[in-house]
């Protein structure tokens, strides 16, 4: 069992014990996995994710984390909430959210500082992080007066920078331009080449095959409706239309390859 | 188009007054300028802003005050701040505190003393005192120096900067969180007035109707209330998420040089100036 990462049995949400959810999720996942949660609006994928970062917990059912069960009194022990902490970074959907630091410099190094991270590491990632991201001329910036798409690149270098074991991205392309769209996807598969187990959240089916190898489908019902291997998902076509997932997938169709006939164009430009 | 003058009235006033809140807050304009404040450690700039404030507030002479105000607008040409802009951001106060303060203190009934001139007003008999006119200038000029100083500090220092000195200097992390938000929450505040009014125009041209407006304002309004809640709960996920356990985070990259000290003795000589001066303090 060394190789599980999360384990969720029968898991429940409903925030303030009246809007549910999540209901009855059962999902294992591996360790250097890539993971696509697809699902319409509301069908529960950013509240997964929270689950799986510790700030929200079930209702019902149970989520072990590293053989560990994730529960609010295991982050009262203040090893197992580090441990846990550095080993977990969260991409959150609304960059707004994850920005509350007054500089974009102090925003990034914000994870290292209160994880008492090794300096020189930090800083060596810091250097690289900012030119891979190209983010270099927004260090002195407020975060919050950024646009959207540079506001997600200062988000995604606050969650690599503590090198984290699994990173959770709640859509991490979202707003973004088609080219720094492409340089966040080549950076996250990067990440998960080198061993991180990666869980995405996305509607955009376009890159679900490259950031994902299993894909689970979530109904608007809050449910676990379908789990398995990405292009066995993206060619069920009769699933995706029930779950408002087709229209971008039908738009695929257009070309002579379904999967690849978007991609390719922007491969090539950035490569 | 007529009407539009007239509709146009409120919106012409309301964005001219978002756009100095974002002109005097938000802006790095001076900021960023190669200039003399610009170029001292923030540290050292806080702490001597605190010195003048504190001579200027305790002093009871107008002479030394004025000699400040002066120091104040040298401070303010060396770090390439326009004159004109400097003067009417701190002048901009006065009238406020004069109608209630300095105006009063001028006349017997508040300030008993020595007649200066008298003069009559709707069948009152009004005497202005020589006691009252100093205490009304002395008010106003103490006023105005502070003003200038606080001024001064916040348009050279970008305001992360003087966040972090807060921290540095022992303030709670809660406490300048807490700020730190309510200067997002103005900026937030201020980009919803400006969205709503040309989210309106761009529904109902440019004919807006007064009632219309306010009641969108209002709604905006309301909602940011509840944005700002939401908001509050999930910032405080993400910095759970990242790491922070409610120890506080310090980022202190800040480097005293020896320019930085001489000005901190600078400072202590020019407040030292009355003293040796003979002036009474
Ligand atoms: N803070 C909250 N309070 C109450 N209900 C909430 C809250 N956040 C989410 N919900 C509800 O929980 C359900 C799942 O929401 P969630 O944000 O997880 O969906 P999602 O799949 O991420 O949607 P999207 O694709 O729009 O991001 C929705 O029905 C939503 O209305
Ligand atoms: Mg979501």
């Amino acid at each position: 069992m060394a190789n599980v990462i999360f384990e969720l049995k029968d898991v429940h949400f409903s925030y303030m014990g009246k809007y549910p959810a999540l209901s009855g999720i059962d999902m294992t996942i591996d360790k250097g996995e890539k993971r696509a949660i697809i699902g319409a609006n509301g069908s529960g994928k950013s509240t997964l994710l929270h689950l799986l970062d510790g700030l929200l917990f079930p209702g019902r059912g149970t989520i072990t984390a590293f053989g560990k069960d994730v529960n609010e009194r295991a982050f009262s022990d203040q090893a197992f909430s580090r441990d846990f902490r550095r080993r977990i970074g969260f991409l959150f959907q609304n960059p707004d959210v994850q920005l509350f630091c007054p500089s974009v410099k102090e925003e990034i190094l914000f994870g290292p500082l209160a994880l008492g991270e090794d300096k020189v590491e930090t800083r060596r990632r810091f250097e690289q992080l900012i030119d891979t991201l190209g983010i270099e001329e927004l260090l002195d910036r407020s975060p919050h007066q950024l646009s959207i798409g540079e506001k997600r690149k200062v988000a995604i270098a606050s969650t690599l920078i503590i090198d984290p074991e699994v990173l959770l991205l709640d859509e991490p392309t979202a707003g973004l331009d088609p080219l720094t769209a492409r340089h966040i996807i080549d950076l996250l598969v990067r990440e998960n080449a080198s061993g991180k187990t990666i869980i995405t959240s996305t509607h955009d089916l376009h890159i679900v095959e490259e950031i994902a190898d299993t894909v689970s489908v979530f109904s608007r019902d809050k449910k676990l409706v379908k789990s398995g291997p990405s292009l066995e998902i993206l060619k069920d076509i009769e699933l995706l239309q029930t779950h408002n997932l087709v229209h971008i997938h039908a738009h695929r169709h257009d070309g002579r390859s379904h999967v690849h006939s978007h991609e390719h164009p922007n491969h090539e430009h950035t490569h | 188009m007529a009407s539009a003058y007239h509709s146009n009235f409120i919106e012409t006033s309301i964005n001219a007054a978002v756009s100095f809140l974002k002109e005097s807050v938000f802006s790095d304009e001076y900021a960023s300028k190669k200039g003399f404040l610009q170029s001292i450690d923030p540290r050292m700039k806080l702490a001597t802003s605190a010195i003048f404030l504190l001579v200027v507030l305790f002093s009871g002479s107008i002479t030394v005050i004025i000699y400040f105000y002066a120091v104040s607008l040298a401070l303010a040409y060396l770090s390439k701040i326009n004159l004109g802009f400097f003067l009417k951001r701190t002048w901009i106060f006065m009238p406020l505190f004069s109608i209630f303060i300095a105006i009063p203190a001028l006349f017997s009934i508040f300030t008993p003393g020595e007649t200066l001139t008298s003069f009559e007003v709707m069948g009152l008999h009004l005497i202005i005192t020589r006691q009252g006119f100093f205490a009304a200038s002395l008010f106003v000029m103490r006023v105005i120096t502070s003003v200038s100083f606080v001024i001064l500090l916040s348009i050279t220092t970008r305001h992360f900067e003087l966040l972090k000195v807060l921290r540095i200097f022992g303030v709670p992390q809660m406490f300048v969180m807490v700020l730190g938000m309510c200067y997002r929450y103005i900026y937030l505040f201020a980009q919803v007035i400006e969205n709503t009014f040309v989210a309106i125009k761009s529904r109902a041209g440019t004919d807006l109707r007064y009632k219309s407006g306010r009641h969108v304002v209002a709604w905006n309004i309301a909602s940011l209330w509840y944005r700002s809640y939401r908001l509050n709960e999930e910032v405080y996920n993400a910095m759970l998420s990242r790491g922070y356990d409610g120890e506080s985070v310090i980022f202190n990259d800040l480097r005293m040089r020896l320019a930085d000290w001489l000005w901190g003795l600078a400072v202590a000589v020019m407040c030292a100036v009355p003293i040796i001066l003979k002036c009474k303090y």
